[in-house]
């Protein structure tokens, strides 16, 4: 060790500076940093069309506003722009916005545009028609739910000057430009905005390196070069359009064929690439592989706390050592899925992790239900209290879990049943799902949730988030309802103090994670296969859907 | 007579009548050791499968077939034999408890139309043919969707699906036996209508309803099946074939066993019982 320290000091200096350099470099855009495949690939080819393949049910409204679902950002961020976004060292960036401030009582946002940027149809970008963006947001019959909730706390805007907008907030929201970086809340054209619902559903009209040029439903979307893109950042690496004369976004639900269509090369790249796929892909030089995980929640199973027998927290303690999440992600994730241990995506900054709260131990399991009186046990093996059998139930829904995931919960229900826990996974659609939901008919469930920023705790944890929207659906499903919690939440989301906001947020998710309310397993997994003909593949969006302004197909 | 008997030579007439007779029977055989391999494995499943069908070991995921685990294991280091073995159960039992309930069904609705008279017939006639008119699979998730998944679902949605196709065929035998002379003798007698129908119509009706049964044995499980596959099935971690091969499907490029054996189970069950339901029928011809 003595030798090597002088050498390191040696070398300081030179490597601060070169630090300093790639740390510049990297700064200006997400796009700047290539990704390590294809660098060196040599100069970009300028045409082709690539044609990706979604797994996600084709979208019912191409303009992310509407509803507000994962699918619909993937396909948006390539033909709309957000005013905030995220670097690749996922440091939060103006973008369509050129800066905003916010007065000292954090109720005040004001929003300065950035000049020259026009949307697809000519119209220009200005406050006028950041406001319009919003007012349909909020706008009921426009029924947007994600971009809805992440502008709740707005009460007024106004265009105080052709690129000024001020925002007067009900309460402050420290996450405000966090949420302005999500493609929910990408802005349109307002003068496209004025169609219909159904014609803007159609062809959505943005600011991006492509536009719609047409839409045949059930077969695909048809996505065009934006001749006129003017980037809001300039890259000095890529100047002018986006190299892709054409994007075709096709729809291949059944994950075997899809890579089977990437395998022959009828598709360049495809989305919701499944963990056994992506190990025989790692063996293929000609299919690379691109990992982004959500922001966001982690994925995890939410423990109902508001009923018997997870009302006790023994109980739920109980229910974590029981199960043994390692060994199922182990051998069912082919290692694509890290272990997660906090209510937070680790891409999250402020992300608070307790790993020695998960132990598998069905020693510890058994002393914990003991003591909380389910002690006795019935023919098949399962503990009873007062005549009850220790039964979860466990609605799936089969759109949301993948066939790795339904495959790791009846492992859970495997191993739990060696400490007398029966777990009855119910496999639903979607709408049953949410039925079940509705109606508190569930012990354990697993929900995605995708937003930038830790003011996601709130959604998932605030009391106020069991209160059921219009649509019946709730996003707090562990019921937890702890005024402290509450309290620490509040607080967190409307300081102005940074280190206030990061203490806060990390003791709320020590009192979740300590209060047994939810068992954490992997990232929001977001796992992307290409041809390797397929380069500089690996900018995304701050909600990690990739973006294709710098990507080129070799010929 | 004491007479020697004579020597068969290879391709002496009795003995070629004879092979041919086994060569022909070859598949019935077949067919019949299949059926009662599944059915001994419904009814004592312990005692064919080596191991526990739900117990899990992720770190013997994905073995192919050998000698640890004949078939291979599935993606949760289960084992595939053991699961196929402890499948006959649920499989077969939606499979005859469906074709009970479609051809009893059947046999009310085909003798109403058939005996009772020419307003019943109508009526019936129309009924079926509303039915005939929804493709069976259809009629089958519409009656899911409306009485929620699962295995007793699964067995009505089943029955209700093969029963206008039954109830016509029935409809056409007693029809056809009405007019017979056995029943026409019987009528000139002054039997009752409701003695007819017992002691005359219904026995002669009842040799091509087995034939039927076994041959919608094979049919319902391949339905049952479909519906497993769908996800309308039996909950996990039941060992269901159906269910099996959509599990398995997801994993066909690492571990083809996971798919392939339990579609072979399904595929030999409903060759099987489409087999003898035809010696059945010849049988019953001749």
């Amino acid at each position: 060790m003595k030798n090597v320290r002088p050498l390191a000091r040696r070398l300081f200096p030179a490597l601060t500076v070169l630090t300093a350099a790639l740390v510049l470099a990297g700064c200006s855009s997400p796009a700047d940093s290539a990704p390590e495949s294809g660098t060196d690939a040599g100069t970009p080819v300028i045409g082709g069309t690539m044609v990706y393949a979604s797994g996600d049910a084709e979208p019912t409204c191409l303009d992310p506003h509407v509803g507000g679902n994962y699918p619909q950002a993937l396909v948006a961020s390539q033909f709309l722009e957000t005013l905030y976004t995220k670097d690749a060292e996922g440091k939060l960036i103006p973008w369509l916005a050129e800066d905003s401030t916010v007065s000292e009582d954090g109720l005040t946002h004001t929003l300065t545009l950035r000049d020259g940027i026009s949307f697809t149809d000519g119209t220009a970008l200005d406050a006028a028609a950041v406001k319009a963006n919003f007012e349909h947001l909020l706008d009921p019959k426009t029924s947007s739910s994600t971009g809805y909730l992440a502008l709740g706390k707005i009460d007024s805007m106004k265009a105080t000057e052709t690129n000024t907008l001020e925002l007067k907030l009900k309460t402050p929201d420290n996450s405000l430009l966090e949420s302005f970086s999500m493609p929910w809340v990408a802005i349109e054209s307002p003068t496209a905005l004025k169609r219909s619902q159904e014609e803007n559903c159609a062809a959505p009209v943005g600011t991006g390196p492509f536009k719609v040029e047409s839409w045949k439903k059930q077969e695909a979307v048809n996505l065009i070069r934006n001749e006129d893109y003017v980037r809001p950042v300039a890259d000095p690496n890529h100047e002018g359009t986006a190299y892709l004369d054409a994007i075709t976004w096709r729809f291949i639900p059944e994950a075997a064929t899809r890579y089977a269509a990437l395998q022959a090369g009828e598709v360049q790249i495809i989305d919701n690439a499944q963990p056994d796929t992506i190990a025989a892909a790692a063996k293929n030089q000609a299919i690379e592989h691109l990992d982004a995980p959500r922001p966001g929640a982690s994925n995890r199973i939410e423990l109902n706390s508001s009923k018997a027998p997870f009302n006790d927290s023994k109980v739920r303690e109980a229910f974590i050592h029981a199960v043994n999440v390692d060994a199922g992600i182990d051998s069912l994730f082919f290692g694509t899925a890290p272990r997660s241990h906090s209510p937070l995506s680790s891409v999250e900054p402020l992300g608070f992790s307790a790993p020695s709260l998960f132990d598998y131990d069905p020693t510890k399991a058994a002393e914990l239900l003991d003591a909380a009186g389910w002690d006795e046990r019935d023919g098949q093996g399962y503990r009873v209290k007062d005549g009850t059998r220790l039964s979860l139930t466990f609605p799936v829904s089969t759109s949301q879990s993948v066939p790795a995931e339904q495959s790791l919960f009846e492992q859970l229900q495997a191993t739990a049943k060696e400490s007398g826990i029966e777990i009855k996974i119910n496999l639903l659609d979607l709408s049953s799902w949410y039925g079940k939901l509705a109606k508190n008919d569930y012990n354990l469930v697993s929900a995605p949730y995708t937003k930038v920023g830790p003011s996601v705790l709130s959604v998932l944890f605030h009391s106020d988030s069991t209160i059921p929207a219009p649509s019946g659906y709730f996003a707090n499903l562990s019921q937890v309802k702890d005024p402290a919690l509450d309290a620490l939440l509040d607080t967190a989301g409307s300081t102005l103090d940074t280190a206030e906001r990061q203490e806060k947020y990390a003791q709320a998710q020590k009192l979740v994670l300590e209060g047994h309310y939810l068992l954490p397993l992997y990232d929001q997994q977001n796992h992307f296969l290409y041809s390797s003909e397929l380069l500089n593949v690996g900018a995304t969006t701050a909600v990690a859907s990739p973006v294709f302004f710098d990507t080129w197909l070799a010929k | 007579m004491s007479a020697p008997k004579p020597e068969l030579s290879p391709g002496d007439p009795v003995l070629v009548r004879h092979r041919t007779q086994i060569t022909a029977r070859l598949p019935l055989f077949l067919a019949a050791a299949v059926l009662a391999f599944f059915i001994l494995a419904a009814c004592f499943p312990t005692l064919l499968a080596p191991y526990d069908p739900l117990a899990i070991n992720p770190t013997d995921a994905f073995s192919g077939p050998g000698t640890a685990h004949l078939l291979g294991t599935d993606e949760s280091g289960r084992d595939i034999y053991s699961r196929i073995i402890h499948g006959a159960r649920p499989s077969l039992l939606i499979g005859a408890a469906a074709t009970a309930i479609g051809l009893g069904l059947a046999l009310l609705l085909g003798t109403i139309a058939g005996f009772g008279g020419r307003w019943l017939d109508f009526g019936v006639g129309r009924i079926l043919e509303v039915l005939f008119a929804l493709p069976g699979l259809l009629l089958a998730l519409v009656f899911i969707a409306l009485a929620g998944p699962g295995v007793g679902t699964t067995v009505v949605a089943v029955g209700l699906t093969t029963a206008p196709g039954y109830a016509r065929m029935i409809r056409a035998q007693i029809i056809a036996l009405r007019t017979s002379a056995m029943v026409e003798a019987a009528t000139v007698l002054g039997r009752s209508r409701t003695k007819i129908l017992f002691t005359h119509i219904l026995p002669n009706a009842l040799a091509p309803i087995a034939v039927l049964g076994t041959l919608g044995l094979g049919q319902a499980v391949v339905w049952a099946a479909s519906l497993s596959f769908l996800g309308l099935g039996a909950p996990p971690p039941t060992p269901e074939w159906g269910a099996m091969l959509s599990a398995g499907r997801t994993y066909l490029a690492i571990g083809w066993w996971m798919t392939f054996f339990p579609g072979l189970a399904i595929v030999l069950v409903a060759a099987a019982s489409t087999v003898l339901s035809r010696a059945l029928k010849t049988g019953g011809e001749r």
